[in-house]
């Protein structure tokens, strides 16, 4: 508790050096250069710098409020629902800055798929849940649509247990299925970056280690960004893990280099469980 | 009970067993008595319902025969029946909600998803709360100087029109209420997957509010079912046959209303039949709504 006083000597620019330190091996599919976030007048994101790797997880930890989930939603413009949310800086993706006035933001969102901290499941069937997503992007005919439903299901794991009843309501699924129609719907529409935002928190433990286990298998396909209350499990899916506090990104770090050897105090304090 | 309390309590003040008692028979009391006045309101209302059911079918089913169905109204004596007046409000009812409806919805899409913070929003929230209870007499009278005085006449057209200013501000309400109860999180998975905002409005939240938005048409269809008032300034009613939209058309309110005062027995027994045929048209309404808009599993 006595070290919580030395919070404020953080050294601003740290995270963005300790991007370069530790260089992924594979390229930045997105790169984040001096980002702020406000909402209204109250800045919720301080000067990010981070790059995702592309085919990589990349999970972002911190205590409530630190500010992970609020670039999570920078990245595919969910702020821009809200009037009064506005980001500054750079968020580089194809040579592109995907918050600049101007960009398409549906097509943006048809790269950049999210899945929400609870189930989304549309009032509607198993089929059509996933086939909404892909008729704003596409125009395939039935046996397409078929094949991409059948594939996106696979890929989710999903395919087995509901191949019986596509055209049930998705309402009647378990909160570990919804979930996992959830990320079919979300990798039907074939996107390069997936976001998830606290994906299992809703989740029991058996249903949690298969959205881990699909999240492993996701990347070879997909660059990952995830935000994770769970220490463990930014350990077992990242690859990448960045640790963010009232807004910063204190330390961005190879996931094996972060849990055992945190460059900065408060990540060790924060990973030990001395706060947040 | 006393002693267990003060084991456990052992480290702080001792609990006063008596006190707790007296309190405990204190809330048992008032317990009851609230309970004993709420089971007296709910046997006071449901009276008055079962009343109103038990008179209606007494005196109205035994006026009931296939001639109610297959002859129009007629002077006293001759053997009427109501067919021009069921005719009528099925017709007058059905295109006032047709007409109704559409906007009705449309106003509530634009309060729920588009008038976030703006002035304008909150001025149209108010005037068709307003609206909603407005005196009907009042509608009647506003659309016979909209309707009636312009074209020359009273017309079926302009009973319609009269129960579709009925329809609009309950259908905006519901469809209001029931999108504003649509998770955040439902709207943004939508605009998520890249869908532009009206997409997400009519293929995800009407789907999700449907069932709210077809209860409050449905109770808007009751609404102007039995409504005599805006009727009677605009169709007037008909004694005659006629489906004609632009002449006076006859309606089962406007019936009851003519022939309840009347002094000829048969006409007073048609007028019973007339609301025995309102009200459970109206319910067989809400029973097959109900098993249609039953989810499905």
């Amino acid at each position: 508790m006595s070290t919580t006083t030395k919070f404020g000597d953080a050294r601003p620019g740290i995270g963005a050096m300790s991007v370069r330190a530790s260089a992924p091996l594979h390229e930045a599919r997105i790169s984040i250069r001096n980002l702020d976030f406000y909402y209204g007048a109250n800045k919720a994101l301080k000067g990010i710098n981070l790059d995702f790797p592309a085919g990589q997880v990349t999970a972002m930890i911190g205590p409530s409020g630190c500010g992970k989930s609020t670039l999570l939603r920078v990245l595919n413009r969910m702020y821009d629902l809200y009037p009064g949310q506005r980001a500054t800086g750079e968020v580089m993706m194809d040579g592109e800055n995907i918050i600049a006035p101007g960009m398409d933001l549906n097509q943006l969102r048809s790269r950049i798929g999210m899945v929400f901290q609870k189930p989304t499941p549309f009032p509607m069937s198993i089929y059509d849940n996933i086939a909404f997503g892909v008729k704003l992007h596409e125009t395939l005919n039935r046996a397409q649509m078929d094949e991409r439903v059948e594939w996106s299901l696979t890929r989710a794991a999903l395919w087995g247990e509901v191949k019986d009843r596509l055209t049930t309501s998705a309402m009647g699924l378990s909160g570990g299925q919804q979930q996992r129609l959830c990320i079919a719907r979300t990798i039907a529409v074939r996107p390069e970056v997936i976001l998830l935002d606290e994906p299992t928190s809703a989740l029991d433990p058996i249903s949690t280690l298969k959205i881990e286990e699909l999240i492993d298998e996701l990347k070879h396909d997909f660059t990952i960004a995830i935000v994770t209350h769970n220490m463990q499990q930014a350990a077992r899916c990242a690859d990448q893990v960045a640790f963010f506090y009232l807004g910063e990104m204190v330390e961005v770090a190879q996931a094996a280099q972060m849990f055992t050897a945190p460059k900065e105090k408060r990540t060790q304090e924060y990973i030990t469980g001395r706060f947040g | 009970m006393t002693g267990a309390s003060q084991t456990i309590h052992a480290s702080g003040p001792a609990r006063d067993g008596k006190i707790a008692d007296r309190l405990a028979r204190k809330r048992r009391f008032q317990n009851h008595v609230v309970q004993g006045l709420c089971l007296f309101a709910t046997a006071i209302g449901l009276a008055f319902l079962v009343l109103i059911l038990a008179t209606l079918l007494h005196l109205g089913v035994k006026g009931l025969s296939l001639g109610v169905f297959t002859t129009v109204t007629k002077p006293p004596g001759s053997n009427g029946g109501l067919l021009n007046a069921i005719l009528g409000s099925l017709i007058q009812t059905a295109l006032g909600t047709a007409i109704g409806t559409p906007i009705g919805l449309l106003v509530g899409t634009y309060l729920a998803e588009y008038s976030a913070g703006s002035k304008l929003g909150d001025a149209v929230r108010f005037v068709s709360d307003v609206l909603l209870s407005a005196p009907s007499i009042l509608i009647g009278l506003f659309v016979y100087t909209l309707l009636v005085t312009p074209f020359g006449g009273f017309s079926g057209w302009a009973g319609s029109v009269a129960l579709a200013v009925i329809v609009i501000p309950i259908v905006v309400r519901t469809t209001e209420d029931m999108l504003r109860l649509i998770p955040v999180a439902m709207r943004e998975a939508a605009v998520a997957l890249g869908a532009p905002k009206w997409k997400s409005i009519v293929f995800i939240c009407y789907r999700a509010a449907r069932d709210g938005i077809a209860t409050g048409v449905l109770l808007a269809i009751a609404r102007i079912a039995g409504e005599t008032a805006p009727l009677l300034f605009t169709s007037l009613g008909n004694l005659n046959w006629s489906v004609d939209l632009g002449k006076p058309m006859a309606s089962l309110p406007v019936t009851i209303y003519q022939y309840a005062g009347s002094p000829f027995d048969d006409w007073v027994q048609l007028a019973w039949v007339a609301a025995l045929l309102i009200t459970f048209g109206v319910l067989a309404l809400n029973v097959l709504a109900r098993i249609v808009l039953r989810p499905r599993s």
